[in-house]
């Protein structure tokens, strides 16, 4: 399941080849805002690790 | 006195000062990996500061500048990949560190794939870290060359006494501790440069980077952007000075917060230091930065026109980087040696890490041409560890000769393309080896299985 997640966060990191093609900063914040929001799931996935 | 060579005597005398407070290791378990007592925040500094090397103020700002947003995705891909790794392995490979007392990374290899195997890993980290040691050794004493006035080789002296010494001295919590401190002035120092430059910068013409916006483009290639990318987006499991580091954290509530911090100190570094090399692009667009064609240069030419007290912070924020990516590599290299190599004590392990920051120092004074080509290689090389990794947590097949087979094909194939300059079918040579370590993994591991008799 979790190697699913990161295949399908992957690709949407990959999306820019394909799918953006503006001439300001869409791409820059659009890797941003995926990488913020990995880094989320990433910290509520892991929060039951403080009880274990 | 040059106002440089005053700043980083206080740096040596501060970091000199936190090493012998750290001191005291009498087992390898103190000395290597803290005593796995080391608290989250300090893990997860430590772990940055590892993996961000000189690389980034000057070699990802020059980047940026020459290619443009790609730098960014490449990056980030490299983030997200340590933090899936991170979140998925680090449990697993921190408990195993715990119940069966591992200490080298070669370590955790040898008690599946057998003693040979751990041994052969210790070798190939040792071919594989040198050179890009050497690199960071090279860039300090640039620095210290620039700023100080000091000769090429004097600068090699006192970045290899600094890497030594605080290693020697207080072990891994010294090397922790001094990396923290230093993690959070490299951050501090990229924040003060992304806003004096923004100062200057009219971001509405942001437009004017055309090309320099979106991927693919002309060096932004899909194929350039695998090959950059694989090696790097295994990082986490692959490199043994950041994969020993999950056996550091005194529980698993720290563990988490290693990982969750040092994610959010990635993406903010990463941003402020790629948005710099944009905004420098925007300053030369607009005649008001010199057109720099060897982007490694991009940032000494930022830093001459920058006002004198920014610029000293900033340069030495790149010799801290270096500093603490290359004590970390020559600890883990020095329990390589002295775990897995000769089995000696913790004198052993001390005079090892004076031994390896000697030949490192060596090396990098040498200044050979095939230093840079073998620390760029560093990464592709390591690839050759990941699948008996993940081995060791998925599959239930391979032994000895798994063990050695992966890795000595793998190594084998990355120096040999690499050298002769061939991308196998078109593939980069990293994605190549990647595939050829798997495939070599299974079939070996399959026929191992096979042959060998069941006990």
């Amino acid at each position: 399941m979790r190697w699913i997640t990161c295949i399908l966060v992957v690709l949407i990191m990959l999306l820019p080849f394909v799918a953006i093609r503006s001439e300001d900063l869409g791409t820059y914040f659009y890797w941003v805002v995926v990488t913020t929001a990995f880094l989320i799931y990433t910290a509520i996935d892991t929060k039951r690790w403080e009880n274990e | 006195m040059n106002n440089f060579i005053i700043l980083v005597a206080f740096y040596a005398v501060l970091g000199t000062a936190i090493a012998i407070y750290a001191r005291g290791a009498r087992t390898h378990e103190e000395y290597f990996v803290g005593g796995r007592k080391i608290s989250g925040i300090v893990s997860a500094l430590t772990y940055a500061s590892t993996t961000y090397s000189a690389f980034m103020m000057v070699g990802l700002v020059g980047l940026s500048y020459a290619t443009g947003v790609g730098a960014l995705g490449f990056e980030l891909m490299y983030l997200i990949g340590t933090l899936f790794l991170l979140s998925y392995y680090a449990p697993k490979v921190w408990e195993l560190g715990r119940k069966k007392g591992f200490i080298s990374p070669a370590e955790l290899i040898g008690a599946k794939y057998g003693e040979l195997t751990a041994k052969i890993s210790a070798i190939v980290a040792l071919v594989a870290l040198i050179p890009y040691t050497s690199i960071q050794l090279i860039g300090v004493a640039l620095i210290l060359e620039k700023n100080a006035e000091l000769s090429f080789s004097t600068g090699i002296l006192i970045a290899a006494i600094l890497i030594a010494l605080w290693a020697f001295i207080g072990g891994l919590r010294g090397v922790a501790w001094t990396d923290a401190i230093q993690g959070l002035f490299m951050l501090l120092a990229a924040f003060l440069a992304i806003t004096w430059v923004s100062l200057k910068v009219d971001l509405s013409a942001i437009s004017k980077l055309d090309g320099l916006l979106y991927v693919p483009n002309k060096i932004w290639t899909p194929k350039f952007f695998a090959a950059l990318t694989v090696p790097w987006f295994f990082f986490a499991l692959t490199n043994p000075q950041v994969f020993q580091r999950l056996f550091i954290p005194r529980d698993k509530r720290a563990l988490r917060k290693m990982i969750i911090y040092f994610g959010l100190f990635g993406l903010i570094y990463t941003v402020l230091v790629t948005l710099l090399g944009l905004e420098l692009r925007i300053m030369t667009i607009e005649n008001n930065f010199p057109f720099v064609t060897d982007r490694d240069k991009v940032t000494p030419n930022l830093l001459a026109i920058m006002p004198s007290w920014l610029s000293l912070l900033v340069a030495l924020s790149i010799l801290a980087a270096a500093i603490t990516t290359a004590n970390s590599i020559i600890l883990t290299l020095s329990s390589m040696v002295s775990r897995d190599i000769v089995k000696g004590s913790v004198l052993v392990g001390r005079l090892t890490v004076i031994l390896l920051t000697a030949f490192v120092a060596i090396f990098a004074i040498q200044r050979v041409s095939y230093i840079v080509e073998l620390a760029v290689l560093s990464s592709t090389i390591l690839l050759c560890y990941l699948p008996l990794i993940i081995g060791i947590f998925h599959f239930n097949f391979g032994g000895k000769a798994t063990g050695v087979s992966t890795i000595v094909i793998g190594f084998t194939a990355a120096i040999v393309l690499f050298y002769l300059k061939i991308d196998p079918f078109g593939i980069p040579v990293s994605v190549f080896v990647f595939f050829l370590t798997f495939f070599t993994f299974f079939l070996v591991g399959f026929v191992e299985r096979k042959t060998t008799p069941k006990s």
